[in-house]
């Protein structure tokens, strides 16, 4: 994704007391990542993808929290956030499904499955379901196409879908994703 | 020529109800790290030299001979490090996803041999963020590979202790070339770099480091064990050694398959893949959307290093074939490819981030009926003007937007031109007898 489009003149105000990088967190990426790499802000990548399995979403907040923590400006962490298509700026379901829509994917049939999701939870690429248990994605190539059409569903990957019983099979999940997913 | 049956994917069963993830015990009581031993007792000089000899090509997708590449590395600059490229994003490559999905140790054992031979000190694999399951498989396989000090030990005659971790990417296409990669390692954005100075000077950390591609660092274990001639003995003059190739789109039984480079595309559909599915071959793509078309009598191209001189197309690239037939409309096809790549330019240079999202605008509107007879000639000269090739770009994101368009162009004109007939303004038929008639 080449770039997202922010409204610079709204005042952004942090939006709670208690920090997004918890003890916690800082003390794993501290200890498995930072002895990984010469310099500390290549531990980036690795703590943003700990927020998003934390919280599964980036508040602006953990951004600037981020800066202080990796010892480098709020821009450059920006930056290399918005980069990013796996790390959104936005809350989303509990479920996040990704449709592939590449080229071995429309060849077999996408829309079938997107259209299918349509029909059963009313839901068009980008948006949530209203329980907020799904929000469903169009994505580019997930490197399955042999498994074409196919989906990612949190960190799931589904292969030769057939669109009922994928759709069936996603009514089917639990209202909260089992953890560590 | 000769192909006596599978190398990289020998572990790994046809059946794919027999298929399971190799663990480490079952790699070596089937003769695995057994190469890097031999390795091990080997001088880097003389392994480079036989890399050199087996004229292995790097097997991401530009082809360039891996022993040169390892040889640009400069003396007595150190660390040195070790960049795996496993951001296997290219629509229609799936071939190192699938190897490490059951066969993890043989890159691990690549990369062991890489950096005995290199003296690294770290080596990053790169593994893009959607392949989740194989980042757990390769966190696990490191595990035990660590356990049983392939890692994390000095190189033999050297102070150098090697480690290898997993670095999860997030997401971006363009983090698969090399600079975008080791951008995105530093934890930037992935905008690759202006080079030079190569990767191979200044590259991770502003330190010597080399980029390898995953199916190429599997070709080592192999390489070392049976020779240079064993493996040049497959595949062509140009091209040597065994390929993963990966066939998806209208086939019966789309996979990864392995067999010598120079294999005829035909064979491969039809030996391995199970044949065209629900129509007559049309078009293919030959190796990752980059890489262009083949046409429809295209379809005995030889699948190795050559196939863009002989063929008009950019070249092998992953060789991950993708096969459309005459049901399927090209025009779409084309549309997909050009907006996978408006989708994932990185927004640097002006040519590709305008050029490829105005390619996008213009298929949008052909195929919505809206097509102006020199929307051909206008999609033609766009496509033809971006790229590194032209020389305006820094890197080659937009060659395969470029290619991609001229090679549908080229080769399926009849498709475009029957849609860009019509003299109609937003649906209104300006033709007159059509309004007389009215």
């Amino acid at each position: 994704m080449a770039w997202i489009v922010e409204d610079r003149l709204k005042q952004y105000q942090p939006t709670r007391s208690e920090p997004y990088l918890t003890a916690e967190i800082k003390s794993h990426i501290e200890q498995k990542y930072f002895p990984r790499y010469p310099r500390k802000q290549a531990a980036l990548l690795p703590l943003f993808h700990t927020i998003m399995h934390t919280y599964g979403y980036i508040a602006p907040q953990a951004i600037d929290e981020a800066a202080e923590f990796l010892g480098i400006s709020r821009a450059q962490v920006q930056d290399a956030v918005t980069f990013y298509e796996e790390f959104r700026l936005q809350p989303s379901g509990r479920y996040v499904v990704n449709v592939c829509r590449s080229i071995s994917c429309e060849l077999c049939g996408h829309q079938a499955v997107l259209n299918k999701i349509r029909d059963v939870f009313g839901i068009e690429p980008g948006e949530t379901t209203e329980d907020n248990k799904f929000t469903v994605f169009e994505v580019e190539c997930l490197g399955a196409c042999e498994q074409a059409p196919c989906a990612l569903v949190n960190e799931d990957l589904h292969g030769c879908i057939k669109p009922d019983a994928f759709a069936s099979h996603l009514q089917a999940l639990p209202d909260h994703p089992a953890a560590g997913h | 020529m000769a192909f006596a049956g599978p190398v990289l994917l020998k572990r790994i069963p046809d059946d794919p109800a027999k298929r399971k993830l190799i663990n480490i015990e079952e790699y070596i009581a089937t003769g695995g790290y057994e190469s890097l031993r031999k390795a091990q007792s080997m001088t880097p000089d003389q392994i480079i030299q036989l890399v050199i000899d087996s004229n292995l090509r790097g097997r991401g997708g530009a082809g360039f001979p891996c022993g040169s590449k390892w040889k640009f590395l400069p003396k007595d600059i150190h660390p040195r490090y070790l960049a795996v490229n496993f951001d296997e994003s290219e629509p229609g490559t799936f071939k190192d996803r699938y190897l490490t999905d059951y066969d993890p140790h043989v890159l691990l054992e690549g990369i062991a041999i890489a950096a005995y031979t290199n003296r690294i000190a770290v080596s990053y694999i790169y593994i893009r963020g959607e392949y989740h399951r194989q980042a757990r498989i390769l966190e696990k396989a490191l595990e035990e590979a660590y356990a049983r000090g392939i890692f994390g030990q000095k190189i033999p005659g050297t102070d150098i202790a090697h480690n290898c971790y997993v670095h999860r990417g997030a997401g971006a296409y363009i983090c698969g070339e090399e600079t975008g990669l080791l951008e995105s390692l530093e934890g930037k954005r992935g905008w690759p770099r202006i080079k030079p100075p190569f990767p191979a000077i200044a590259g991770a950390f502003a330190k010597p480091t080399i980029i390898n591609n995953v199916e190429t660092l599997a070709c080592l274990p192999y390489i070392i064990e049976h020779g240079a001639d064993w493996f040049k003995a497959m595949g062509t003059a140009s091209s040597a050694g065994p390929k993963l190739f990966g066939v998806s789109g209208l086939v019966n039984k789309p996979g990864v398959y392995e067999e010598e480079l120079g294999i005829k595309m035909s064979t491969l559909i039809e030996k391995y893949a199970g044949g065209i599915k629900g129509g007559k071959y049309r078009a293919a793509i030959p190796g990752g959307v980059s890489m262009g078309v083949l046409g429809t009598d295209q379809y005995d191209a030889e699948l190795d290093f050559d196939i863009g001189r002989k063929y008009n197309v950019l070249g092998l690239g992953t060789a991950g074939v993708i096969v459309m037939t005459d049901k399927t409309d090209l025009v779409v096809m084309l549309r997909n490819i050009v907006r996978f790549f408006a989708h994932e330019s990185c927004g640097q240079c002006t040519p590709c981030r305008e050029g490829t999202a105005w390619m996008h605008k213009m298929l949008n509107r052909i195929v919505a009926g809206y097509g102006k007879p020199h929307d051909f000639d206008l999609l033609m000269e766009v496509g033809l003007s971006m790229g590194s090739m032209p020389g305006t770009t820094i890197c080659g994101l937009a060659d395969g937007a470029n290619w991609a368009v001229r090679t549908f162009l080229q080769k399926f004109p009849e498709d475009f031109k029957a849609r860009l007939k019509s003299d109609q303004v937003q649906g209104v038929t300006l033709d007159a007898q059509a309004a007389a008639a009215v």
